[in-house]
């Protein structure tokens, strides 16, 4: 286990002192991202100054959901960046490169990457959470740990989602559809929608668990939600893990040269 | 013209090959329009009114459903343009006997009237079975007209990120803040009307509404005034975008360094 960590921890030095190489681009990019996600939720700003709540939800839960919501993004994409092009990945054979290793071959691959507008989206979350007007010294305790556990199920998710590459043979769209699937649903207020919609929210796209539910926990301790979102986040985690080496048994490349870089 | 219309039917063709992928890959609008669904249902519910600033829920939906159309639809061209850039494949295309923007155009109308066909369709037939009928069909000439002016500015505004790459290492975050501008100032998640009045004359001095609010809103309610002003405010905004992108073009050419081949 210390084994990994230290592994991890070499693999994302190299992947920042990477990013950092193209200054401009990273720091353009995570400028740009924030600015990005600011004028994104303007449109709540406008809509809750129109309307007031949505069944009990209000702007300051907005901005809880939307924290929570960009800093898990934003975290998968700094620290396993290939997590968004899985995929593809796998369908080109680039899986090759990660099978020859010594090493934990879906840890490494989902690490080898780092996306640079994810810092961006990892400050942003931290940004709202601070305009929610709910900040406490437990409420920021909360709020990264909600983070971490939101992150593992959208990471989870995302890795289930492209596995299905083992056996389907295409990737993008579906990656597509899911994230943004993922993303829509987790954006807007779990209070919308019916019993059967939030049981696939709860349990096929998991977006309540990046949004919702961390959401509530940050506004106030619950042994309920806590144990919700470390369930949820072990259990999409462990399907993952488990759907990832059950495909990895079907792939197959065509021992193409590929350059890892 | 003759070679650009060839350009654009080889690419109409080219992307109705694959109605499968485009379908799948418009699978996005549903999950669009049924959040946006629950959320306009409850708030017109809530409210108790039928008619909220002069629409009903029927009309935000299709009024919603069209401008997801146009943003989902068009073309990504800053990203083809910015990449022809960066990585200097542009060079090919400089040498034929055409002209490079209007080869792109040729390029996008061909790629993006199948997608907005689909989109609009299967879309639609969600938001019929959720929200009601179609407008009335006298609505749609208007509003395909305000529409292709939107499609045109949107292109102009596209190219001109694109071009950007010449001079900016990343135009990425460009596309971003110019996409989530559309999102707010455009109307494309929330119509102009439900906007406090100060946003909506603002709004009005920038070339956003007319590239969302303007084709959408024609095609739910019928006004010859607002049809002549969106039309006016698009020729004005064609007029100043196009001769910026002619002029960012030519400008580009003279910074061009191409090494080798």
């Amino acid at each position: 286990m210390v084994r990994e960590l230290k592994f991890l921890a070499a693999l994302w030095k190299i992947n920042i002192a990477s990013a950092m190489e193209y200054r401009i681009a990273f720091l353009s990019q995570s400028i740009g991202m924030i600015l990005n996600d600011g004028v994104y939720f303007l449109v709540w700003i406008i809509f809750f100054d129109r309307f007031n709540n949505i069944r009990g939800w209000q702007l300051t839960d907005m901005f809880l959901v939307f924290g929570v919501s960009a800093g898990a993004f934003g975290l998968a994409g700094m620290l396993f960046g290939n997590t968004f092009n899985l995929g593809d990945i796998i369908i080109n054979g680039r899986l090759d490169y990660y099978l020859s290793l010594p090493r934990p071959t879906l840890l490494h691959v989902l690490a080898s990457r780092t996306v640079p507008s994810g810092f961006g989206d990892f400050l942003y979350g931290f940004i709202s959470y601070f305009a929610s007007g709910q900040f406490s010294f437990g409420g920021l305790g909360r709020f990264v740990l909600a983070l971490l556990l939101a992150t593992i199920v959208f990471v989870s998710f995302l890795v289930i989602i492209q596995s299905l590459a083992f056996w389907l043979g295409t990737g993008g769209t579906l990656t597509g559809i899911a994230i943004n699937a993922m993303i829509t649903f987790a954006l807007y207020p779990i209070t919308l929608f019916n019993n059967a919609a939030k049981l696939i929210l709860f349990l096929i796209i998991p977006a309540a668990f990046m949004g919702a539910v961390p959401a509530g926990f940050v506004r106030g301790f619950s042994w309920y939600l806590l144990g919700q979102m470390t369930l949820a986040s072990f259990s999409f985690l462990a399907l993952a893990v488990f759907l990832f080496h059950l495909g990895l048994r079907r792939y197959e490349s065509g021992s193409a040269i590929q350059v890892e870089v | 013209m003759k070679k650009y219309l060839a350009i654009f039917k080889i690419n109409l063709l080219n992307s109705l090959a694959y109605p499968a992928e485009i379908a799948t890959r418009s699978g996005m609008i549903l999950v669009f329009m049924f959040v946006f669904f629950q959320l306009w249902y409850v708030t017109y519910t809530a409210s108790g009114l039928q008619v909220l600033n002069g629409l009903t829920l029927r009309d935000t939906m299709w009024y919603l459903l069209l401008a997801e159309t146009l943003e989902l639809g068009r073309p990504r061209l800053a990203r083809v343009i910015s990449q022809q850039v960066k990585d200097g494949s542009i060079a090919y295309l400089l040498d034929k006997p055409y002209d490079f923007m209007l080869y792109q155009l040729g390029i996008g109308l061909g790629e993006s009237l199948p997608r907005m066909g689909i989109l609009f369709i299967i879309g639609g037939i969600l938001v019929w079975a959720l929200a009601g009928a179609p407008p009335d069909l006298q609505n749609w000439p208007l509003a395909f007209l305000a529409f292709s002016g939107a499609w045109l500015l949107h292109f102009c505004v596209n190219g001109l990120i694109g071009l950007a790459a010449f001079v900016a290492e990343e135009v990425a975050p460009f596309e971003w803040i110019y996409q989530k501008l559309v999102f707010i100032l455009g109307g494309l998640l929330i119509p102009l009307d439900f906007y406090p009045a100060w946003l909506q004359t603002l709004s009005k001095f920038l070339p956003f509404a007319y590239m969302m609010y303007g084709p959408a809103r024609l095609f739910v309610r019928q006004d010859i005034q607002l049809f002549i002003q969106i039309i006016i405010g698009q020729l004005f905004w064609l007029a100043l975008l196009g001769g910026l992108l002619a002029l960012t073009f030519a400008r580009g050419m003279r910074r061009l360094a191409i090494n080798g081949g």
